[in-house]
C-alpha cells in the first residue's frame, strides 16, 4: 500500500501545530485574565472584591451555551442527509463533554458568587436554573452516547435525542423567566445581568475572560474530538485484528 | 397514518383493560407518591394546600415514566422494537397510537389524583376549565416526549435508568406551566392562567410534531 | 483577598486544568493502543501469509490505513434513509 499523500501528512501536521499555538494562546489569555482579575482591577464600589468572580462566571456560562449550540448544530448536520459525516457526530459528543464541564463550573461559580452576595448558595434565577437543567440534559445525552452499539446507529440515536433535548432549552428559559418575574420584587436586581461595570480595566478584563475561555473550549473540544477519533479507530482495528487472526487460523488450520 | 394510530392505541388500551396493570400498579404508585409527599411536608394543611398543584404534577410526571415503560413492555419482551418495526405499520401512526394510549391512561389517573389532592391536601377545587385544560394539554406533551424517549430506551439494557434521566429535564417546562396554571385555578383566579396554558399547548404541539417525524428513524435503530 | 473569590478561581482553574491534563493523557494512551493494535493486525496477517505459500493477504500499511480511516468523510456504512 502506498504511503498517504504529502498533502494529507502536512495537513495533519499543520493541524497539530495550530492546536499547539491555540493551547498556548488560551493558556496565556487565561493567565492574563486571572492576573488582571485578581490583582490589577479595582474592587467594585458595591460588591467589593466579589466583582472579581464576574470575570470568570459569565464566561463559563457563555461557553456552556456555546458548547450546547455547537453540539446541537453538529447533531443537525449529522442528521441532514447531504451533510452527514462521522465527524459531526464526534464533534457533537466532544462538545457535549466539554460543555458539561463548563456547565458544572457555571453552576459552581454562580453559587460561590451568590452565597456572599445574596446569602444563599442557590437562587432560582432564570439563567442559573436553565443552566442547571442544561447540566442534566447534557448528562442524559452523554449517558445515551455511552450505550454500546454500531457507530452510525449510536450516532443517529444520539443526534435525534440531542435535538429533542436541546430544542427544549429556549422553552425552559422563557418559562423560568416568566415564572420568576411573577415573584421578583422590583428592587431586586437580576444578579447575573448586573451592570455595575465601570468602563476601563474591568470591561477589558471581562472581554479577555470571554475570549480566553472560548479558546480553552475550542482547544479542549479539539482534543476530545481527536480522542474520539482514536477510540473509533481502536474499535475498528480491534475488528481488523480479530479478522486477521481468524484468517491466520483458517490458513494454518 | 391515523388509521394505524387508532389501531395501535386500541390495542394498547385493550391490553390495559385486560391486564389492568395501570389500575393495579401505576394508580397505587401515584397515590403512594401523594401520601409520601404528605408525610414529607408535614400534616399542616397550610403548607400542603398551596403546594397541591406542584405535588400533583410531580406525581403525574413520575407516573408518566411508569406508563411509558409499561407501554413498551407490552410489546414482546426484548424484541419490542422488532415487533413494531416488522408490523408494517406507519411509524408516525405507531407513535400517535402509543402516545394517545399513554395519554388516555394518564388522564384517568389525573382524575383520581385530583380527588386525592383535594382529600389529602385540602385543596379547594375551582376553575375546573383551567384544571382540565391544563391536564389535557400537559398530558399530551408528557405522553409525546415520553413515547419518544421510550422508543430510544426500549431496546437497551439500561432503559429503566436512562428513560427517567432523559425524560424529566425535558418536561420541566410542562411541570412549571401546568403547576402555575393549576395554582391560578385553585387560587380562584383562573383568568391569569391563560399564558401558562399557551405554553402547554405550544409544548404539546411541538413535541407531537417532533414525534411524528423522529419516531420512524428512532424505531429503525438498534 | 475574599475567600470566596479565591475559592472560585481555584475551582474553575483547577477543574479545567485537571480535565485538560487527563484529556491529553487519555489521548496519548489511545494513540499508543492504536499503534499497537495495527501492529498486531499486521503480525497476525503475517503469520497467515507465512503459513500459506504463495498468495499474500492484502494487509495495508498500518499507518496508511490509519490515515485513510481518519481522513475518511462520510459514515462508516451506508447511511440509512429516513423513514417516510
Amino acid at each position: 500500500m502506498s504511503t498517504p499523500p504529502r498533502a494529507v501528512q502536512s495537513g495533519r501536521a499543520a493541524v497539530a501545530v495550530a492546536l499547539r499555538v491555540l493551547g498556548v494562546t488560551a493558556l496565556v489569555g487565561v493567565a492574563a485574565t486571572v492576573w488582571l482579575g485578581l490583582f490589577v482591577t479595582p474592587p467594585d464600589e458595591f460588591m467589593g472584591n466579589l466583582v472579581r468572580l464576574l470575570y470568570v462566571h459569565p464566561p463559563m456560562a457563555w461557553v456552556a451555551f456555546l458548547a450546547y449550540g455547537v453540539a446541537s448544530l453538529a447533531s443537525l448536520l449529522y442528521l441532514w442527509p447531504r451533510t452527514r459525516a462521522e465527524r459531526f457526530d464526534r464533534l457533537a459528543g466532544a462538545s457535549a463533554e466539554v460543555g458539561v464541564v463548563f456547565t458544572g463550573l457555571t453552576l459552581v461559580s454562580g453559587s460561590i458568587w451568590g452565597r456572599p452576595t445574596w446569602g444563599a448558595w442557590w437562587v432560582w434565577d432564570p439563567l442559573l436554573t436553565t443552566t442547571a437543567l442544561l447540566f442534566v440534559l447534557y448528562l442524559g445525552y452523554l449517558a445515551l452516547r455511552r450505550v454500546p452499539g454500531e457507530l452510525h446507529v449510536r450516532a443517529r440515536r444520539s443526534a435525534i435525542a440531542a435535538l429533542i433535548a436541546f430544542i427544549d432549552v429556549p422553552i425552559v428559559y422563557l418559562s423560568v423567566e416568566w415564572w420568576r418575574s411573577l415573584h421578583q420584587a422590583p428592587t431586586v436586581l437580576n444578579p447575573t445581568t448586573q451592570k455595575t461595570y465601570v468602563h476601563g480595566s474591568m470591561a477589558w478584563t471581562l472581554l479577555l475572560g470571554f475570549v480566553s475561555f472560548t479558546l480553552v473550549y475550542i482547544w479542549l473540544t479539539a482534543h476530545r474530538y481527536r480522542l474520539a477519533e482514536l477510540q473509533d479507530l481502536e474499535d475498528t482495528e480491534g475488528l481488523d485484528v480479530a479478522l486477521a487472526e481468524r484468517r491466520a487460523e483458517a490458513v494454518a488450520g | 397514518m391515523l388509521r394505524d394510530a387508532v389501531l395501535v392505541a386500541g390495542k394498547d388500551l385493550r391490553i390495559e383493560v385486560r391486564s389492568r396493570v395501570g389500575l393495579n400498579q401505576i394508580g397505587p404508585f401515584a397515590i403512594a407518591v401523594l401520601l409520601l409527599f404528605g408525610l414529607a411536608l408535614g400534616p399542616d394543611r397550610q403548607v400542603l394546600a398551596p403546594a397541591s398543584a406542584g405535588l400533583f404534577w410531580v406525581a403525574v410526571l413520575l407516573s408518566t415514566i411508569l406508563a411509558v415503560q409499561r407501554s413498551y413492555a407490552i410489546e414482546s419482551a426484548d424484541a419490542a422494537r422488532d415487533g413494531l418495526r416488522l408490523s408494517g405499520l406507519d411509524p408516525a401512526g405507531i407513535f400517535l397510537g402509543k402516545a394517545s394510549a399513554v395519554a388516555a391512561q394518564l388522564l384517568v389517573l389525573e382524575a383520581a389524583l385530583t380527588i386525592g389532592v383535594a382529600l389529602l391536601y385540602g385543596a379547594r377545587l375551582s376553575g375546573a376549565l383551567v384544571l382540565v385544560g391544563a391536564c389535557v394539554a400537559g398530558t399530551l406533551g408528557l405522553a409525546a416526549v415520553g413515547t419518544l424517549y421510550g422508543v430510544v430506551a426500549s431496546g437497551l439494557r439500561v432503559r429503566e435508568t436512562l428513560l427517567p434521566l432523559l425524560f424529566l429535564p425535558v418536561v420541566a417546562p410542562v411541570l412549571l406551566a401546568a403547576t402555575k396554571a393549576w395554582d391560578e385555578a385553585l387560587a380562584g383566579t383562573p383568568g391569569r392562567a391563560g399564558g401558562w396554558l399557551d405554553v402547554l399547548v405550544v409544548f404539546a404541539v411541538l413535541y407531537v410534531a417532533i414525534g411524528i417525524v423522529a419516531f420512524g428513524p428512532l424505531l429503525e435503530d438498534g | 483577598m475574599n475567600g470566596y473569590v479565591e475559592a472560585g478561581y481555584v475551582v474553575v482553574l483547577g477543574t479545567l486544568g485537571t480535565y485538560g491534563v487527563t484529556l491529553v493523557a487519555r489521548e496519548r494512551s489511545a494513540r499508543r493502543r492504536v499503534g499497537a493494535g495495527s501492529n498486531k493486525a499486521r503480525n497476525a496477517a503475517g503469520a497467515g501469509t507465512s503459513a500459506r505459500a504463495g498468495t499474500s493477504v492484502p494487509q495495508g500499511d498500518a499507518s496508511a490505513r490509519e490515515h485513510r480511516a481518519v481522513e475518511e468523510e462520510g459514515p462508516g456504512s451506508a447511511p440509512r434513509a429516513m423513514s417516510p
